[in-house]
C-alpha cells in the first residue's frame, strides 16, 4: 500500500503540472455546474422541488371501475405529484396533450365496468406527449399498476359469485373497490421515481457520473503511457509488485474521481440549489460509484495497445451506458425493455441510490451502494488481469 | 569484496513467436569488472538484459545476481541492480530531484539517507545547479545522465547500462563514458551493451560479441583482436554503392572478409600490399568514389567481421 501511495502521489503531482488534474477535478465540474445553472435557471428557484405532472382524464364510462381509479389518482394528486383535469370531450383533451396542456391523458372507455362484469378484456388508453416521456411513463405505469390489481380482484369477486358469497350485479364494484388498493400500495416505488425526477438534480447526477468516466480512465491511460514512454520499465526494474503498479495507478484515478465529483455535489447545491439529500448517504454513493465506474474503466482501458485506443474505447462505453443509464435522457418507461436493461449500468443504481435517498435516508441507498460495489468488484478483478499485461516492460 | 560473480547468466534463451532471439546466451560478471555486450541492432542485447534485469520471462536459462536467483517474480535480487533503459525512463513534468526522489522511495531509501543518495548522485552526473528544473527542459544530453543517475541511486552492485549514449552529443557521451569508468573502479560491476566499437574497447573488462542472439566469442579485447590472426584491415571510405562493392570485393581472391557501414569498407586480407589497388580499383568500377584508404592493424570492428562475416553497423 505505501508503493502504491507513492505511485498515486506521483501522478497526482505529474497531473497537477500538466493541470489536467485542476481541469478534470475542479474546472470541469464547475464550468458543468455552470451550464446546467444557465440551462435550468432560476438560482435555486426551481431547484429541488418535486416535478408535478399536469394529467387529464376522460371518463366515458362513468361506473364504479373508473370511479375506483378515479380515486386512486385523486390519491395521488393530494400528495402534490400530479395535478389532475377532467375532459368532457376526448378531442379536446387530446388537443390538450398535443398543445403542452397536460402531459398525459387516461381515457377510460364506456364499457370498461361492464366489461369487468363479465369478464371480459378492458382497456384503458393513456395518450402522451412525445415531449414528456418520463410522464407517459408515470402514466402509464400508474394505468398498468391499477389494471394488475383490478384483475386480480376481478378473478377474486368472480369466485366469490360462484360460490355465493356475493351476487352478479355485485362484481365491478367490488373488483373495483378491491383493485383500488393495490395501486395506491405500488405508488410507492412511483412516489420514489418522481422525487429523482426532481429535473436539476437528476441532470446534475446524471452528467456527474457520465463525466466520471471520463476521469476513472485515467489510471490506466497512465500506465499506457509510462510503457510508451519507457518509464514503465523502470517500475518494473525496482523492487515492487507489479499489483503495486496497478494499485498506484487505480488509486490516483479514485482519488481524482471522489474529489471531482464532490467538487460538482458542492458547487451545484451552491449555485443550483440542487438537492442531493443526506450528506453522509451521497458520499457513501459517490464512493462506491466512483469505485465501479474506475474499475469498468480500468478494465476497458486494458484491452487497449495504445492510449489513443484507450482513450477511444472509454469514450464509446461512456457514452453507451451514458444513454443506455439514462444520463441524458430519462428513460420513458421504467417497465420497458430499455427500461429495465438501464439497470445494467453504474449510471442507473447512482441515479437509483439518489432517488431512494431522497426518498428515505441512508439505508435506502444501500441496494444501489451494494450493486455498485459488486460492479467494481467484477470488474475490478478482470481490470487487475488485463492490467497485468500492461504491466510489462 | 567476494570472488563470487555479481552476475552469472547461463544458457539464456527467449523466443518471440518464430524468432528466436535468444539463444543459449552464456557470461558472468565479476566485481569491478565493465562487460561489453557488443553488437548490431536487433543482435539480442535489449533481450539479454531485459531477462538479466528480470523485465522479461525467459524461455531458458538461469540467471544469478551474487548467488541469488532472479525471474521476473523475485524482488530481492532486483535491489541489487541498477537499470539504465535506452529510452529516457524520466518524467519530463518532474524536476531532476524529484526524478530521482520518486525512484529512490521505490527503493525503500527514506528520511536523511534519500536526501543525501539524491545530492550524491546530483553530483555524479553533474546536475546539482539544475536539480530544481524540470527534466523536459535538459538538453538530450542532461537527459541521458539523468537517467544513469536513477539506476545508481540505491548503490547497485550491478549496473546495467542499455545503449547509454544513443543521440547523444560528444561532449555529453565523453562525461557518460567517463562516469562509467569512475563506478567502476568504485567497484561496481557494469554490464554494457553498445553497437559503439570505440565503446566497447575503452570501456570493457572483457567484450562479449552477440550476433543473432548468439555469442560469437567472448574476451578482452586482445584475445579478440588475436582470433583475427595475421591479418591486415584496410578500412575504404567512399560514397556509392558500396553494399554492391563489397559483393564485388568478397569475390576477389584474398580477400577474406569484408563489410560496409557508415560510408566505410572494411577489408580483412592477408597481404595488405598486394590487395590494395586491385581492390581500389574494384570500388571504383561500381561507381562509387574514394575519399581515402587506410590500412591498419586489426582491431574489435575487425574482430566482429571476422567472426559474423558482417560490419558491425550492417
Amino acid at each position: 500500500m505505501r508503493i502504491a501511495w507513492i505511485i498515486a502521489r506521483k501522478d497526482l503531482a505529474l497531473r497537477s503540472r500538466d493541470r489536467s488534474v485542476f481541469v478534470i477535478a475542479f474546472v470541469a465540474p464547475l464550468a458543468l455546474a455552470f451550464i446546467f445553472n444557465l440551462v435550468f435557471g432560476g438560482g435555486g428557484n426551481d431547484i429541488g422541488q418535486s416535478v408535478q405532472f399536469d394529467y387529464g382524464i376522460v371518463d366515458r364510462d362513468d361506473g364504479p371501475v373508473s370511479q375506483a381509479f378515479t380515486e386512486v389518482l385523486e390519491a395521488i394528486e393530494a400528495d402534490g405529484l400530479i395535478a389532475v383535469q377532467p375532459f368532457d370531450i376526448e378531442p379536446d383533451a387530446r388537443a390538450a396533450v398535443e398543445d403542452g396542456t397536460i402531459d398525459s391523458l387516461f381515457i377510460l372507455p364506456s364499457d370498461l365496468s361492464a366489461n369487468i362484469t363479465t369478464g371480459l378484456p378492458a382497456n384503458i388508453e393513456v395518450v402522451g406527449n412525445v415531449d414528456t416521456p418520463t410522464s407517459a411513463g408515470v402514466a402509464a405505469s400508474i394505468a398498468e399498476r391499477f389494471a394488475s390489481g383490478l384483475a386480480a380482484a376481478t378473478d377474486a369477486a368472480l369466485t366469490a359469485v360462484e360460490t355465493g358469497v356475493i351476487g352478479p350485479d355485485e362484481i365491478a364494484s367490488a373488483a373495483a373497490e378491491a383493485g383500488a388498493q393495490p395501486p395506491v400500495a405500488a405508488l410507492v416505488g412511483i412516489d420514489a421515481g418522481i422525487r429523482l425526477l426532481d429535473s436539476a438534480t437528476f441532470f446534475v447526477a446524471g452528467l456527474s457520473i457520465f463525466f466520471m468516466f471520463f476521469v476513472a480512465g485515467l489510471g490506466v491511460t497512465s500506465m499506457l503511457e509510462e510503457r510508451r514512454d519507457g518509464t514503465m520499465t523502470r517500475l518494473i526494474a525496482a523492487p515492487i509488485r507489479r499489483s503495486s503498479i496497478i494499485g498506484g495507478k487505480a488509486l490516483s484515478s479514485v482519488l481524482i474521481g471522489l474529489v471531482a465529483m464532490v467538487t460538482l455535489v458542492v458547487a451545484s447545491t451552491l449555485l443550483m440549489g440542487a438537492n442531493w439529500g443526506d450528506p453522509a448517504g451521497v458520499l457513501l454513493l459517490i464512493f462506491a460509484a466512483v469505485l465501479a465506474v474506475v474499475a469498468l474503466m480500468s478494465f476497458v482501458g486494458g484491452l487497449a495497445k495504445t492510449t489513443e485506443q484507450s482513450g477511444n474505447l472509454q469514450g464509446i462505453v461512456a457514452v453507451t451506458l451514458g444513454m443506455l443509464g439514462g444520463t441524458f435522457v430519462p428513460i420513458g418507461d421504467p417497465t420497458s425493455f430499455l427500461g429495465q436493461l438501464r439497470f445494467l449500468t453504474p449510471n442507473a443504481w447512482f441515479l437509483r441510490g439518489l432517488a431512494d435517498l431522497g426518498g428515505g435516508n441512508i439505508v435506502d441507498t444501500l441496494p444501489a451502494v451494494g450493486v455498485l460495489l459488486l460492479i467494481a468488484l467484477g470488474f475490478g478483478v478482470a481490470a487487475v488481469s488485463v492490467a497485468r499485461k500492461v504491466v510489462s516492460a | 569484496m567476494t570472488d563470487r560473480p555479481v552476475l552469472e547468466a547461463t544458457d539464456l534463451d527467449k523466443r518471440f513467436g518464430d524468432l528466436h532471439a535468444v539463444r543459449g546466451v552464456s557470461f558472468h560478471i565479476d566485481p569491478g569488472e565493465t562487460y561489453g555486450l557488443l553488437g548490431p541492432n536487433g543482435a539480442g542485447k535489449t533481450t539479454t538484459i531485459a531477462m538479466v534485469g528480470g523485465l522479461l520471462e525467459r524461455d531458458g536459462g538461469q540467471v544469478l545476481i551474487e548467488g541469488e536467483p532472479m525471474t521476473v517474480r523475485t524482488l530481492d535480487p532486483r535491489r541489487k541492480i541498477g537499470l539504465v533503459p535506452q529510452d529516457l525512463a524520466i518524467y519530463p513534468d518532474l524536476t531532476a530531484r524529484e526524478n530521482l526522489t520518486f525512484f529512490a522511495r521505490l527503493y525503500e531509501i527514506s528520511g536523511q539517507q534519500l536526501k543525501d543518495r539524491v545530492a550524491k548522485v546530483l553530483e555524479v552526473i553533474g546536475l546539482t545547479d539544475r536539480a530544481d528544473d524540470r527534466a523536459g527542459e535538459f538538453s538530450g544530453g542532461m537527459k541521458r545522465r539523468l537517467n544513469i543517475g536513477i539506476g545508481l541511486l540505491h548503490q547497485p552492485r550491478l549496473l546495467i547500462l542499455d545503449e547509454p549514449t544513443v543521440g547523444v552529443d560528444p561532449q555529453s557521451r565523453n562525461a557518460i563514458l567517463e562516469s562509467v569508468e569512475a563506478l567502476s573502479s568504485d567497484g561496481i560491476a557494469v554490464l554494457y551493451t553498445t553497437h559503439y566499437m570505440e565503446e566497447a574497447e575503452r570501456l570493457a573488462t572483457r567484450v562479449g560479441i552477440i550476433d543473432q542472439g548468439e555469442i560469437k566469442a567472448e574476451g578482452t579485447r586482445r584475445q579478440l583482436v588475436q582470433m583475427v590472426g595475421e591479418r591486415d584491415r584496410i578500412s575504404i571510405t567512399a560514397n556509392g554503392p558500396l553494399e554492391s562493392a563489397v559483393t564485388d570485393l568478397r569475390g576477389m581472391s584474398g580477400v577474406e572478409e569484408a563489410g560496409a557501414s557508415d560510408g566505410q569498407i572494411t577489408l580483412l586480407v592477408r597481404d595488405a600490399s598486394e590487395l590494395l589497388a586491385k581492390a581500389l580499383e574494384t570500388v571504383t568500377n561500381t561507381g562509387a568514389s574514394v575519399s581515402s584508404v587506410a590500412v591498419e592493424e586489426p582491431d574489435l570492428e575487425a574482430a566482429f567481421l571476422h567472426l559474423t562475416g558482417k560490419a558491425l553497423r550492417d
